[in-house]
């Protein structure tokens, strides 16, 4: 494992008050969140929920309306080249240019990198069997997909930031994906931010969630310990009023008329365990999904 | 019973050197509520209480596991940590994870049916919710165990 970095403490990304607005309608309502070095970390929301805007909005690519975005402790609006260098980003939308082949393509970007893989881009495009020599155009929806993940990944970011990346994929493609980009952690201890809709790919390689709701990050925390935390309960309303104070849950859902909430303890130890009155089970990312980001 | 074919695959070296696992001996469910750290270590630990997995016998490395599975190699490295914490396995000169000295045969069946007790806790639990004759279920039960000795 050869890393050269150095890990001094301080977030790789930072986002303070910010705040984004289309017209009348806030996206990004007042957004703090910071991601520390070497984090893998998978920001859920709902279709809407602003993903594109925050991911946007990070990488400087967008103004905001209020508020700061620091990357490498720099402002994301007046980041110089060595800074840019050090981000690869694989938008929703391929921006690739259409006319070229994937092999001028990659030549031109390249030019821009002080640092390129060139035997990462050849393993690559030969294991994923992305024609070198055909105009990009031609190129099916996947390989273009897989192409702005190679394009991502050659300068070897030390911040990888992937909006939707897998959409075109199919589960072979996406479990391709997955082990490339978990040999980019282990080698470069890279920080990832990674938007998607599958949660399984987000559970393999995500350490930490982050959930996007009314225009601000409702959770971050380690998915291990939300899974381990979180319980769902059920049973008559004054039953699971009084479980829930007794043992000091917090509520992830609010409960409706009767149907079952979502809570999680706080601090560390077990969750309790079911009653005569209250049911306990256990909840999965989608559950917490449905919960968080509603 | 799906774990009957998690514990299968070994692959046996010549001679002295370890049996070293092969990674398909482990295998992920996204979607549980179950962290997949868990997953991995209640796998290693009935392999071990069953005798598939025995003293000396080396777990594969985090990296390649990792790759095998596509999942996060801190998510292997946690699981190896707990088996080592749980003394079920240690740790080999040059970082191979071996299993610990002590597992030399498999287990009596008392503390294997204990190890198989939550799963089948959980499965009784929704034969009530779904308000099923207990009977009927055990009938289920052994269809689906035959079906896979069958296999």
């Amino acid at each position: 494992m050869s890393s050269t970095r150095i890990d001094t403490g301080t977030p790789c990304v930072s986002l303070q008050g910010l705040r984004v607005a289309f017209g009348r309608q806030t996206v990004l309502d007042g957004l703090d969140w910071a991601l520390p070095v070497g984090q893998v970390v998978g920001l859920l929301g709902r279709n809407g929920a602003g993903k594109t805007t925050l991911i946007e909005t990070l990488l400087g690519l967008r103004d905001a309306d209020a508020g700061r975005v620091v990357l490498f402790g720099q402002s994301a609006l007046a980041l110089d080249d060595d800074a840019r260098a050090r981000i690869g980003y694989v938008p929703q939308r391929s921006d690739l240019f259409e006319w070229m082949t994937a092999d001028q393509l990659l030549a031109y970007f390249r030019s821009f990198y002080p640092r390129w893989n060139t035997a990462k881009v050849d393993g690559l495009l030969s294991r994923w069997d992305i024609a070198r020599d055909k105009p990009i155009a031609k190129l099916s929806g996947g390989q273009q997909q897989r192409l702005s993940i190679i394009r991502a990944l050659a300068h070897e970011p030390e911040l990888l930031v992937l909006d939707e990346p897998v959409s075109s994929l199919d589960p072979a493609g996406r479990r391709d994906f997955l082990r490339e980009l978990v040999d980019q952690v282990v080698d470069l201890r890279t920080t990832v931010v990674f938007s998607t809709h599958i949660l399984s790919d987000l559970e393999r390689v995500a350490l930490d969630v982050a959930f996007l709701s009314g225009g601000n990050i409702a959770l971050h925390a380690t998915l291990d310990d939300l899974l381990e935390s979180s319980v769902r309960l059920a049973g008559a309303p004054a039953d699971v009023q009084g479980f829930v104070s007794e043992h000091q849950l917090d509520a992830i859902t609010r409960q409706g008329a009767a149907g079952p909430i979502i809570v999680r303890r706080r601090g560390a130890g077990g969750v309790p365990a079911t009653t005569p009155a209250v049911t306990v089970e256990p909840v999965t990312l989608e559950d917490l999904f449905m919960a968080l980001t509603e | 019973m799906r774990w009957v074919s998690w514990c299968i695959t070994v692959v046996i070296h010549k001679d002295r050197s370890p049996r070293v696992t092969d990674s398909s001996l482990f295998s992920v469910v996204a979607g549980s509520a179950e962290p997949i750290y868990r997953q991995l270590v209640a796998q290693v630990r009935r392999c071990v209480a069953g005798g598939q997995l025995k003293a000396g016998d080396e777990l594969p490395s985090v990296r390649d596991l990792a790759q095998s599975l596509a999942v996060n190699p801190m998510t292997v490295s946690k699981a190896y940590g707990l088996l080592e914490a749980e003394g079920l396995v240690t740790r080999r000169r040059g970082l191979a994870m071996v299993i610990a000295e002590q597992h030399r045969r498999a287990q009596p069946a008392a503390d294997r049916i204990d190890l198989l007790r939550p799963t089948l806790e959980r499965a009784a639990q929704e034969v009530r919710q779904l308000q099923l004759p207990a009977a009927q279920a055990l009938i289920l039960f052994k269809t689906i165990l035959n079906e896979q000795e069958g296999d």
